[in-house]
């Protein structure tokens, strides 16, 4: 935690809360312990932002299992707002944080039945099976769900989750191939259905992967993850049984990979002499090669 | 902050120039009428300060606004990480143990004989 409170103002503190919001990392703890020190006394200075912080601060209080700032909360916003399907939302997180799983599943379906069109409450009451550990039954559920709502990305992200935490590797990558159409121009995407084409293993896999590592390259040169796995596939291509043309343009593209992710590492490093310490490291794992007979 | 009130200044006069250019030239018509000479042109003088007052607004409106955006997609990607882009907050579930560190936490009971005495 590098934040400290006695030095933000409430307006620092409502930027940093609007950023978390956007780029939607989780911070939970964070956002309560700044809602205590510094806004909750100064809320009502932020104008049509409250709503969005005091939503905020009740996923993040009951995150950390803070049920009293959680309920404050939700009872400001159904002050305001009696009879809001959004606040039963929270009510029924509420209970769903409380581990009283059916009564939370009561609540979402009256919600569903009044508004059929509601996608939040049927991502609840997925979240609900993957909190009871059935998994399975969320992946059903799951499907159901973007059979209705099929533009919904971060479903589509979920399922692929679910399926990846199932070993599901060849569903997982058609649910992240989904999310690929969604934003073709994300770096991180690209790498992640490489990712998984790698963990799938076989050439063919291994070349599809290859594929989206430099599609991820080219979208952003800075990703190290992505060069790190262009070298792996490379390498792996490059010992296969493949025609030797291939094997060598593999080996030239894995020398290439290797390099700029060494120029990188070299540039982002605050360590001194690291020229010295990663040869003797390199020295020491040769050392260790085991030489098979 | 110094060259926003600079040009917030600014804008103000070039609006208050522009104004003046278009009043001129409503008066230059009159004078025109009055003393019955053929409609030619707008003299010079209110050309340039017309053109320059629109310039002056429209270098200072641009600088007032905000930052421009990148114009390629990818730059805004390059920003982002897994962290971030990987985390879905209408998939949250709260039963982790995080929730041990709240204040108000009681730990399950346990069904063991020694745990109960």
């Amino acid at each position: 935690m590098s934040l400290n409170y006695e030095e933000m103002s409430w307006s620092d503190v409502r930027d940093q809360f609007r950023k978390w919001r956007e780029e939607s990392g989780r911070h939970s703890e964070d956002v309560v312990q700044l809602w205590v020190a510094v806004l909750e006394d100064k809320v009502h200075k932020t104008g049509n932002e409250r709503h969005l912080i005091l939503e905020q601060v009740i996923v993040a209080a009951l995150d950390t299992a803070r049920f009293d700032i959680a309920t404050k909360c939700t009872k400001q916003l159904s002050a305001e707002f009696p009879g809001s399907l959004r606040v039963m939302k929270f009510k029924a997180m509420r209970l769903e944080a409380l581990e009283q799983y059916d009564a939370a599943n009561e609540v979402l379906d009256a919600i569903i039945e009044k508004d059929e069109t509601n996608a939040a409450p049927r991502k609840r009451k997925i979240a609900i099976m993957k909190a009871r550990g059935l998994r399975l039954d969320a992946i059903k559920e799951l499907n159901a769900y973007l059979k209705k709502f099929m533009s919904d990305q971060e479903a589509w992200q979920e399922l692929c989750n679910l399926y990846l935490a199932e070993g599901e590797f060849g569903k997982a990558a058609f649910c992240m191939e989904e999310v690929l159409l969604h934003n073709p121009h994300s770096h991180l995407i690209h790498q992640r259905l490489a990712d998984i084409r790698y963990t799938m293993g076989g050439v063919e896999n291994i070349e599809i992967a290859r594929t989206y590592y430099s599609q991820a390259i080219k979208l952003n040169p800075h990703n190290l993850r992505a060069l790190y796995g262009l070298f792996l596939c490379c390498s792996y291509l490059a010992n296969s049984k493949a025609v030797s043309l291939k094997r060598k343009e593999s080996q030239k593209l894995a020398q290439w990979a290797l390099e700029q992710a060494m120029e990188h590492t070299a540039r982002h490093s605050s360590i001194d002499n690291n020229d010295k310490w990663i040869a003797s490291l390199d020295s020491a794992f040769g050392n260790l090669e085991i030489k098979s007979n | 902050m110094g060259s926003k009130f600079l040009n917030k200044l600014l804008l103000i006069a070039g609006f208050a120039s522009l104004a003046h250019a278009a009043f001129s030239a409503a008066h230059h018509r009159t004078y025109l009428r009055l003393t019955e000479q053929e409609w030619t042109s707008l003299p010079l003088d209110i050309i340039l300060q017309t053109v320059i007052s629109l310039v002056v607004v429209v270098y200072n409106i641009i600088q007032i606004v905000g930052n421009f955006k990148e114009i390629r997609a990818t730059v805004d990607m390059q920003q982002k990480t897994w962290d971030t882009l990987g985390n879905f907050p209408s998939f949250y579930t709260f039963n982790h143990r995080g929730r041990a560190l709240s204040p108000g936490y009681k730990p399950p009971r346990l069904n063991e004989p020694d745990a109960q005495q």
